[in-house]
């Protein structure tokens, strides 16, 4: 009875469908596109996105103790964050939120920048591992591994790996910075078997499960699990027993010392990162903590 | 026989207890949750907690102030309805009066997929496809209220839509045929008649919705920016009770930890609110 | 066929006689379309570009730094749900019994279990996942574990369960039971060997649902199962869902991890895909093929 009416619904639907489709196709296109296509037009008056990562996170903590974020004056404690920074979850999100935004700054391990941002020199010195590694880079933090009291037999020979020649060649390969003095590891000569459980900084992730995967072929009968959550939740994990060991990315406090034996494993440099259209090559800490601080809101007043 | 009766009886005892174990649960679940939330907000105090504007749990002294997250989840949600809602009423008309009977189980289907479509593909999609869309097109860095807005509004559509149509179509056909038999055109019966006599399902349906959007979790932290301010324009960062809680309860430890339970517990008391007004409803319907 | 174009016509004159009615017809059809439209993209969007980097290696092979392979993950969900169901289908099965068999309309204990439900329906999963975070984990000692996640989801999906049980039971006709009795039948026995196996492609719909609800969470599971990149050895370990590893996955590895996410999204997608097309063919069979209410 209404067949015509309801053909003709059917059609408009299966167009407007098929229309969706495409016009959803062409948004995506543009987006990816869209970086590309308008290289070189950077209007340096427009508002910057600054990006930030959230409250306890281990790099957020070296890069305000760095950058003179956080303001202290007797016992009192303030963040100087400005307030409408956009809060990224991890470390790898920072780079991909400043990808596709052309105002957007971001900091982030050097270990995680790509070729789809640009790192800026800070005070005039590029973000490279030999820059963090001979100490003109100031901009870095220590990745460390903590233990409470004496290490277990298991604990104490992972963290004897980690530190050895061959950790250190993957801290390397992952694009990390070495320490000095490191010793040639070998594996116990009466194998070794258990559970160690380790857990902290979501930085460290990326070398720590290249070094889980290393240690446990030369030592099968171990197994590591590691809980990724945060260096303030890894050290508090470790000190009240949940973990044997902490991982960190940021230098313990002085309480936190009082508790823990740390173990430097490694050095991180924290890439202060901008978009690839941003005409801005280099920034001086003054600069930065300005634009993280929300005193400049523009690139042309920075 | 004897036997019987005792096995009778057993099972329906056994048939109770099982039934009881759905007040046990929402007790259980209110206990636990005001009971670490309550100490917390009595430290911080109630009112800096409710109207704080700070949320610093790395200051000396710490501070929690949840009042610009309060604000955001109203504001993302008003958003969602605003987009949800008339696109799902009218939605619900189409199905319960205007649809073709030969499309209608496809329709039907597709509309509780969209209900089951899990939230974080929502977020994933709204934080690949709508973000960047906001970012070209309009001003600011594209995680904002509309985006978080427009993620919600979908996400609650099915809700709108299958709630609101089963009123429609429990409106009794006298209604119909007489507006029909007045010379109303179906558009005008299904709009001046059938809606309104359906108003208290389409007030379900809308309060269920508003439930959904302010509980959602996983797919606004990916598009809101989580920015703690009070948003000044639809295109600024926003930080949700729900983003607060996810954002930082894997790193927190003592009283920040009980106070993103507090966050908790503020969103409970909002659901529990919202039940009652549902609750409100219905027995008002049945009366 | 004249029929039906006469009657075309006829609607074209009231429409040119009443504008506003053409609007409002064009508007309900458009807000439709706008619904499918935005299911089609999102459904599109994750496979277009996510089958693509679905290979049989981050399906099936072994999770490493270098391979973010979701295997691990798709035996966690499997376990988890199994967990899960295990706990709360018995129990909302028999408290849906309880109700449309046992109780007595009106009865104040049967109100209280209704709205109890409805406030668990109601709850974000998100507390949940505190509650269960606070409780299995912390008091019970569990930690970030298998078991506690499937207690959390349990009483997640307890309210589903119950309510859609109901309603296929009660779609039962009085006469099988009267049958039933006639014979001397006991209560008991009508309901399980009458009732419980008519209602049950509408049970097994209800239960299926509650697998796609499991399947598709993540904000209940991150504080309670936890996020573990490892394949589970038992139930007190810390592993992830698939959806859990689709979120990890967006947040930490950069683009590969976006590959990663995309990858699971099309498992993702098509699990839930293929869990309404089963329900709701159960559903349909239950209903005698008479969905459509009118």
């Amino acid at each position: 009875m209404k067949k015509l009416l309801s053909l003709a619904t059917l059609f408009i639907l299966a167009v407007s469908i098929l229309a969706g489709c495409s016009g959803g196709d062409s948004t995506t296109g543009s987006g990816a596109a869209g970086g590309s296509a308008t290289a070189g037009s950077f209007d340096s008056t427009k508002e910057i996105t600054v990006i930030s990562r959230e409250a306890s996170s281990g790099t957020r903590g070296a890069f305000d103790e760095l950058m003179g974020l956080i303001e202290k004056s007797g016992e009192s404690e303030v963040n100087k964050l400005f307030s409408e920074a956009v809060i990224a979850s991890s470390t790898d999100e920072v780079p991909a939120k400043v990808e596709v935004d052309k105002y957007a700054i971001g900091y982030t391990s050097i270990g995680a920048v790509n070729d789809s941002v640009k790192a800026l020199k800070v005070d005039g010195v590029a973000a490279t591992e030999e820059n963090v590694k001979n100490g003109t880079y100031k901009v870095s933090r220590p990745f460390i591994i903590a233990s409470k009291g004496e290490a277990s037999e298991i604990a104490a020979d992972f963290i004897k790996y980690i530190t050895s020649t061959q950790g250190q060649e993957v801290v390397a390969s992952e694009g990390y910075v070495t320490i000095d003095d490191a010793k040639e590891y070998t594996a116990p000569s009466a194998a070794l078997s258990g559970k160690l459980t380790l857990s902290g900084s979501t930085s460290t992730e990326k070398v720590i499960e290249k070094l889980r995967e290393e240690y446990v072929k030369l030592n099968p009968g171990v197994n590591i699990e590691v809980t990724y959550n945060g260096s303030g939740a890894g050290i508090k994990d470790a000190q009240d027993g949940k973990s044997e060991l902490a991982l960190s990315s940021r230098e313990l406090k002085e309480e936190e010392k009082a508790a823990l034996t740390p173990t430097v494993f490694a050095n991180d440099g924290i890439a202060v990162i901008v978009n690839k259209d941003n005409t801005m090559d280099e920034l001086t800490t003054e600069q930065i903590k300005k634009i993280f601080t929300g005193e400049a809101r523009t690139w042309d007043k920075v | 026989m004897k036997k019987k009766t005792i096995l009778e009886k057993g099972s329906k005892v056994f048939f109770l207890l099982c039934s009881l174990f759905s007040i046990g649960a929402v007790l259980f679940i209110c206990y636990f949750i005001f009971a670490n939330a309550i100490p917390a907000i009595q430290q911080i105090g109630l009112w800096e907690f409710l109207s704080g504007s700070s949320w610093q749990p790395n200051n000396t002294p710490q501070e929690f102030g949840i009042f610009n997250m309060i604000v955001g989840s109203i504001y993302v949600t008003a958003g969602a309805i605003l987009i949800g809602v008339p696109i799902g009423l009218l939605g619900a008309v189409y199905l319960a009066k205007f649809c073709p009977k030969r499309i209608y189980p496809v329709l039907k289907q597709a509309v509780s997929l969209l209900a089951g479509i899990p939230s974080i593909i929502y977020g994933f999609f709204g934080m690949m496809v709508i973000v960047p869309f906001i970012l070209e097109n309009f001003e600011g860095n594209g995680n904002s209220v509309l985006a978080a807005s427009i993620v919600l509004g979908i996400m609650i559509l099915p809700t709108i839509i299958s709630i609101s149509e089963t009123s429609l179509r429990a409106v009794p056909k006298s209604y119909e045929e007489g507006a029909l038999a007045l010379g109303a055109t179906r558009e005008e019966s299904a709009f001046k008649v059938i809606l309104p006599a359906a108003k208290s399902g389409v007030v379900t349906s809308i309060v269920l919705g508003i439930g959904r959007a302010i509980g959602e979790t996983m797919a606004v932290v990916m598009v809101a920016g989580n920015s703690n301010i009070l948003p000044s324009s639809i295109f600024k960062s926003v930080r949700t009770l729900t983003a607060n809680i996810v954002l930082e309860m894997s790193y927190a430890s003592g009283l920040h930890y009980d106070a993103l339970i507090a966050t908790g517990a503020v969103l409970f008391v909002f659901i529990l609110l919202l039940n009652m007004a549902l609750g409100l409803l219905t027995s008002k319907k049945r009366a | 066929m004249k029929l039906a174009v006469k009657h075309f016509k006829d609607q074209l004159r009231i429409y040119r006689r009443k504008p506003l009615s053409l609007a409002l017809f064009l508007l309900v059809n458009l807000a439709m379309l706008l619904t499918i439209a935005s299911l089609i993209f999102v459904i599109g969007y994750i496979f277009v570009n996510g089958v693509s980097h679905l290979t049989p290696e981050l399906v099936f092979g072994a999770y490493s730094s270098d391979n973010p392979s979701m295997s691990f993950a798709i035996v966690t969900t499997i376990i988890l749900v199994i967990v899960a169901l295990l706990l709360a289908a018995p129990l909302s099965i028999f408290c849906a019994i309880y109700l449309t068999e046992y109780a007595k309309r009106g009865n104040k204990i049967v109100k209280l279990i209704r709205l109890a439900t409805e406030t668990l329906a109601g709850i974000p999963s998100i507390v949940y996942g505190l509650f269960g975070s606070i409780f299995f984990g912390t008091v019970l000692g569990w930690g970030y574990s298998i078991l506690t996640g499937a207690c959390t989801v349990a009483i997640m999906v307890l309210p589903v369960i119950i309510r859609s049980t109901e309603e296929s039971i009660l779609s039962v006709p009085d006469s099988y039971r009267e049958g039933s009795y006639g014979l001397g039948a006991s209560k008991l026995r009508t309901v399980f060997k009458i009732v419980l196996p008519s209602a049950m492609p509408g049970i097994l719909s209800a239960v299926i649902l509650s697998v796609g609800r499991i399947v598709g969470e993540t904000a209940a599971l991150i504080f309670t199962l936890g996020s573990v990149a490892k394949m589970p050895g038992s139930l007190l370990d810390s592993s992830r869902t698939l959806a859990v590893h689709m979120y990890i996955s967006t947040r930490d590895g950069g683009m590969a991890g976006r590959n990663t996410a995309f990858a699971t999204g099309v498992i993702l997608v098509s699990i839930v895909l293929v869990i309404n097309l089963l329900a709701s063919y159960l559903a349909k069979k239950v209903s005698g093929g008479n969905t459509d209410g009118e």
